[in-house]
């Protein structure tokens, strides 16, 4: 197995539990109520690295996203010979540039290495300084569910079988975070196939699900009786339990319930609530561009989401389904188009937010989170008949966030049909002899990122992008 | 020629194996030849069980959780009533959080009593304890009652019970859910819950008095007990 430094702190926990043992043991002492100082005393704290895996839906179009082409080159009269057509002016609309987007140099930050596609938008490309885009990605499959499971877990599927567990599963499985939640799967597939149900993800397919799990119960009895009941569970254990306690699932169930206590003491429900007419509530508002319930539920809202998942230590990893509509086969460039940056844009509010939001244990809690950003496949480079694109073999992905180099394209896609390349992985450069770049290198990079196993993917993590 | 030399070989391969081996017939047996048995009571015959002491007060398999279906089983049974509602709620609508393997991308139950597994059986366990509570109050049948089956017909302020009632209806219930009957210390504390709870639903305003909570606080601290949801 490979050996990787382990995370710097593998159990973030302690000090939590001992804060609480501390609270339960006084409290006792004094004749007070346990898990009332229990639950004063143990607070939620954000993960010290987080994961955001954001899936666009549908496989996307990347020469409007992450692997451009210029249109004074890839001309419609030499489509024939280069097999590829950017199709930017027809587009025809004023949101969008006839040309890829090189992001304008900004003060005190070197030029940007990273052309992106019109759809991306100067919201998302002014993160250049902290983004990695990977090109020319060999996905193996044209099918829908097989390239996005085999994105999810980094192992071809079989048939349309996914194969070991998500990445999130993964990540969270080797690091036992302390986070009530580990991993939340929003609109998204999650495996486990080798972990216990600590490292499962909370899947959830709308808003209103991951409230429900946040929420007390609406049945409630009188204040008083809550109170009885909550002492009552506080007391000292008996024989009894403690024989069915004392190993597994006893004790698990009791922190579990500790952790629902908890969670709902804090009225985390609330943090999602991002219609409410509170200060805090306005400033999500305002960042992520919520106005109304149509916003809350779309991208935008997710977006919010993600960013308050972590932002308030509900969750470790968050894989977000965030946008969709990009199966285009019919139709023209601007709905893709469209489709694409409304994804971005949302995705663009996140980066900003976790850009410029402190994190505890010191950073920002951009410098703690790695982002991945992709889509089951591409779509091909030439428009169809129908004035769509079809499902292309050739895909790419953007990495943002902590763990790895900024400011950087790994990978390339051929200029002729925009095939997957052949490279040198430990140099990156372009090699005839050299081996295709597969989500599993992707995955293993991800792991590899924050110091994890990575011997699941049986690669190695593409290290020219590494920190 | 090679076919011919194959033919032969399988023929006498086929001639020796159905050829009959000489096996003397073996007379059966008769009273006294049997091996003697030993007696599995004898001290030193069998693995005596762990100290308990050695094994952390426990001795046997590790306990485990009830799956979705043994919880649909078990609420049903304790409770009176399955936990359907309100509206498409219920552990039906919940399975696949709860644990159930829906065969297509998990393969098998979880059993794994996380946080999601806990909330969502608070929400059950008041929702299906509050609506059985409800009806039993109305209920003058004491054997048409599941909760409250030991208590006489028609129940009011229940500080008015005995001692000895309390005892039989915690010990009953006890019995119920978890199999095994409150006693001792233990099940003077869940006396004390249950004077308290009904002391307090006699100081509320409220009228008619909420009394069913009584019944259900006792019902939603059982179903919530890792002695429930562990066998």
């Amino acid at each position: 197995m490979k050996k990787n430094r382990h995370d710097e702190n593998p159990h973030p926990g302690r000090r939590t539990f001992l804060k609480a043992a501390a609270g339960f043991m006084g409290s006792t002492l004094l004749g007070g109520i346990p898990f009332r100082a229990f639950a004063q005393a143990a607070q939620l704290a954000p993960a010290d690295r987080c994961f955001v895996f954001v899936y666009f839906n549908g496989g996307w179009d990347q020469l409007l996203a992450f692997d451009p082409r210029d249109p004074d080159e890839f001309t419609a009269d030499r489509a024939s010979e280069t097999k590829i057509l950017p199709g930017y002016n027809l587009i025809n609309d004023s949101n969008f540039r006839d040309r890829p987007i090189l992001p304008a140099e900004m003060v005190g930050k070197p030029r940007s290495n990273i052309d992106f596609g019109p759809a991306v938008g100067d919201a998302l490309a002014k993160h250049y300084d902290r983004m990695t885009v990977i090109r020319g990605i060999n996905m193996n499959t044209l099918g829908h569910e097989v390239g996005y499971r085999y994105f999810l877990t980094g192992k071809i599927p079989i048939g349309s079988a996914a194969r070991g567990s998500s990445t999130a599963t993964e990540i969270v499985g080797q690091m036992s975070p302390t986070v009530p939640i580990p991993s939340i799967s929003y609109n998204v597939e999650s495996y486990n196939d080798r972990y216990p149900g600590y490292a499962n993800a909370l899947r959830v397919s709308r808003r209103d699900d991951l409230l429900l799990t946040l929420r007390a119960s609406s049945n409630r009895l009188d204040t008083e009786l809550e109170n009885q009941l909550i002492n009552l569970r506080g007391e000292p254990v008996t024989c009894e339990q403690a024989a069915y306690g004392a190993r597994g699932v006893g004790t698990t169930y009791a922190n579990s319930q500790e952790q629902m206590r908890l969670v709902q003491s804090q009225g985390l429900d609330q943090a999602f609530n991002f219609l409410a007419n509170t200060p805090e509530m306005a400033a999500v508002r305002s960042r992520y561009g919520l106005t109304d319930q149509g916003s809350v539920d779309g991208e935008r809202g997710r977006a919010a989401l993600v960013g308050t998942a972590l932002k308030k230590g509900i969750a470790q990893c968050v894989t977000i389904n965030l946008t969709g509509g990009l199966d285009t086969h019919f139709g023209t460039q601007l709905t893709h188009a469209n489709n694409q940056r409304r994804g971005f844009n949302a995705l663009a509010s996140l980066v900003d937010d976790l850009r410029e939001s402190d994190h505890p244990k010191g950073g920002k809690f951009l410098d703690r989170t790695t982002i991945l950003v992709f889509s089951e496949f591409s779509r091909t480079p030439l428009i169809n008949a129908s004035g769509g694109r079809d499902h292309h073999l050739c895909n790419s992905c953007l990495l943002i966030g902590a763990g790895l180099k900024h400011n950087l394209v790994f990978g390339k896609s051929g200029d002729i049909g925009m095939s997957p390349g052949t490279f040198d992985l430990r140099t990156g450069a372009a090699d005839p002899n050299g081996e295709n770049i597969f989500p599993e290198h992707v995955i293993a990079t991800v792991l590899a990122s924050a110091g994890l196993d990575y011997s699941i993917t049986r690669v190695e993590p593409l290290r020219p992008i590494l920190a | 020629m090679r076919r011919l030399v194959l033919s032969a070989a399988l023929l006498a391969l086929a001639s020796a194996g159905c050829s009959k081996s000489e096996e003397k017939p073996v007379a059966p047996p008769l009273d006294g030849q049997l091996e003697p048995i030993p007696n599995p009571h004898q001290p030193g015959d069998f693995e005596p069980l762990p100290d308990p002491e050695a094994q952390g007060g426990s001795v046997g398999r590790q306990p485990r959780r009830l799956t979705v279906a043994q919880l649909d089983a078990a609420i049903l049974n304790a409770v009176g009533r399955r936990w359907t509602g309100p509206g498409n709620d219920g552990i039906d609508a919940r399975a696949t959080s709860l644990g159930r393997a829906d065969y297509a991308l998990v393969a098998s139950e979880n059993t794994e009593p996380n946080l999601v597994f806990a909330k969502f059986l608070e929400d059950g366990a008041r929702y299906t304890c509050l609506e059985q509570a409800k009806v039993e109050v109305t209920q003058t049948d004491p054997s048409l009652r599941t909760l409250s089956r030991t208590l006489p017909g028609t129940w009011g302020d229940l500080r008015k019970l005995t001692d000895a009632q309390v005892r039989e209806f915690l010990v009953y219930n006890s019995t119920r859910f978890w199999g095994s009957p409150l006693s001792g210390d233990e099940l003077t504390k869940w006396v004390g819950l249950f004077t308290q709870a009904a002391t307090r639903v006699e100081t509320l305003t409220a009228n008619p008095k909420p009394r069913h909570q009584v019944l259900a606080l006792v019902c939603i601290a059982m179903l919530t007990d890792p002695r429930f949801i562990t066998y």
